[in-house]
């Protein structure tokens, strides 16, 4: 087996993201550039850790239609790139396709002798999922790897977000959040920080202590 | 026929920069041809596992040294038969003694949580044991006087699927987590370290001991003949810049050698 130059280059442990972004026509206009805008801030925020920077991977999913716009990449090497709203919300199908990209990077990690963090699933949505879309299916496979502590995932709704949807597809123990307006940015900022505090985490088998989460509300 | 042995505890950059104490610990005892060693990593997350960690070392070494005065009388079939008992025992003593600390203290036992490796090393066997991650890499005599690069690495660290997980002594299923292993043989050197080494002695793609890091160690001990001259390179080595460039964890390493010459 030979390894793939990205580890040899950087063999710092990994700690995965995949941003799972809804980017349904709905989201066109000042969302999407809100959006956009925070992900830039995202990236110079975590580039000041410079740890942090070779230990985020993060990967893009948009959906409408499914698309991965990013594959896995550490933030010293991720150029934000602009996403454009067009199409419906296959959310359910985004949600298996995030599960089916993070097994596979954990797989490549292995081969690679890369250690790594546990992940995060962060959901961005404006809307619900199409009426076709399997997200019962997707939530179900969502709860088990939960469950199985496969993976740590959070939904955030942005204003028009059928919240009870997500509130079914969120675990229980991470109800949704409603964003404050469009403060994409505070969100991505708090994304950074508590991606840095947890790639600098040591062995201790307790959660890592979030920072306190300014920029959403939980949904009742 | 003598053992010599070094053992230092360097703390992690991570640590120096967040003020927190070295939470590692190491030590060893010597009764005539035997050598009882261990080591300890304090958990990040728990509050005084600083003191976890000693208290675990000392109690693991005391339990074993008071249980016989000659470990080297006892058959290999015999400790073979009965590690995994004793170990056992071992472990619960150690549990026992932080949970009385913590008593004491009126905290949680978890906030004195570390893992715990320790073994016994005589001429005719070696018997080791692992709760949690770090690492024992030990040398068989046919491979020493061989002149072999031949190592082995006596358990996988014992961790979760995720880097920031492990086993500690205080957890739950510390015990049924516990790995052991007993070697027949004689087994001249033995090294027991914490997991801040791990990346640069063991490589992770098949868990193999890394010949270069052990080497100059077992060179070391070997042809050093002054105590004070074996620790100063040891100290040196775990202090030193270049390796705090590749790990910013605290890091222990014992390291034993059982050689011709009586300990200088």
């Amino acid at each position: 087996m030979i390894g793939q130059p990205e580890f040899v280059e950087n063999p710092e442990n990994r700690c995965p993201v995949i941003l799972l972004v809804d980017t349904s026509s709905s989201m066109s206009g000042a969302p999407m550039d809100a959006l956009n805008s925070g992900l830039e801030a995202f990236k110079e925020a975590v580039l000041q850790d410079e740890q942090a920077a070779l230990r985020v991977d993060v990967a893009i999913v948009s959906f409408g239609p499914v698309e991965l716009v990013q594959d896995f990449v550490t933030i010293d090497q991720f150029i934000p790139l602009q996403l454009e709203a067009h199409g419906l919300t296959p959310m359910g199908e985004a949600i298996s396709y995030a599960l089916d990209l993070l097994e596979n990077r954990k797989t490549t990690y292995r081969n690679n002798g890369i250690q790594y963090y546990r992940p995060w699933v962060f959901l961005i949505t404006d809307g619900a999922p199409n009426p076709d879309s399997p997200w019962q299916q997707a939530a179900e496979r969502l709860k088990n790897a939960e469950a199985q502590r496969k993976l740590s995932f959070f939904a955030v709704g942005v204003q028009g977000a059928d919240m009870s949807i997500l509130n079914q597809i969120a675990p229980p123990e991470r109800p949704p959040l409603m964003l404050n307006g469009l403060d994409f940015r505070s969100m991505f900022l708090w994304l950074s920080d508590s991606m840095v505090r947890v790639s600098s985490s040591t062995v201790g088998g307790d959660m890592v202590a979030l920072p306190p989460v300014g920029w959403g509300q939980i949904a009742t | 026929m003598a053992w010599r042995a070094i053992v230092h505890s360097a703390i992690g950059t991570r640590h120096l920069k967040k003020q927190l104490p070295c939470q590692d610990f190491g030590s060893y005892v010597i009764q005539a041809n035997t050598l009882i060693g261990a080591v300890a990593d304090g958990a990040g997350s728990a509050k005084f596992s600083d003191v976890g960690a000693q208290m675990a070392v000392k109690t693991a070494l005391d339990t074993l040294a008071q249980q016989q005065d000659d470990w080297s009388s006892m058959e290999f079939e015999t400790m073979n038969a009965e590690a995994e008992t004793l170990f056992k025992q071992m472990v619960e003593t150690v549990v026992a003694a932080l949970r009385a600390e913590a008593e004491t203290g009126e905290y949680d036992l978890r906030e004195l949580g570390c893992t715990l490796l320790s073994f016994i090393a005589t001429p005719h066997w070696l018997a080791c044991m692992q709760i949690g991650d770090g690492f024992i890499v030990t040398q068989a005599e046919q491979h020493q006087a061989e002149q072999m690069d031949c190592f082995e690495l006596l358990f996988e660290p014992s961790k979760g699927e995720y880097i920031n997980e492990t086993v500690f002594v205080t957890s739950d299923h510390a015990v049924e987590q516990m790995q052991v292993a007993v070697r027949a043989d004689h087994h001249p050197f033995v090294c027991a370290a914490t997991d801040g080494l791990e990346k640069v002695a063991i490589r992770f793609q098949d868990w193999q001991a890394f010949p270069p890091f052990f080497k100059p160690f077992l060179e070391c001990l070997r042809s050093i003949p002054d105590a004070n001259e074996r620790q100063a390179y040891l100290e040196a080595f775990l202090e030193s810049e270049r390796l705090n460039a590749k790990t910013d964890d605290d890091k222990t390493l014992l390291l034993c050698l059982f050689g011709p010459e009586a300990d200088g």
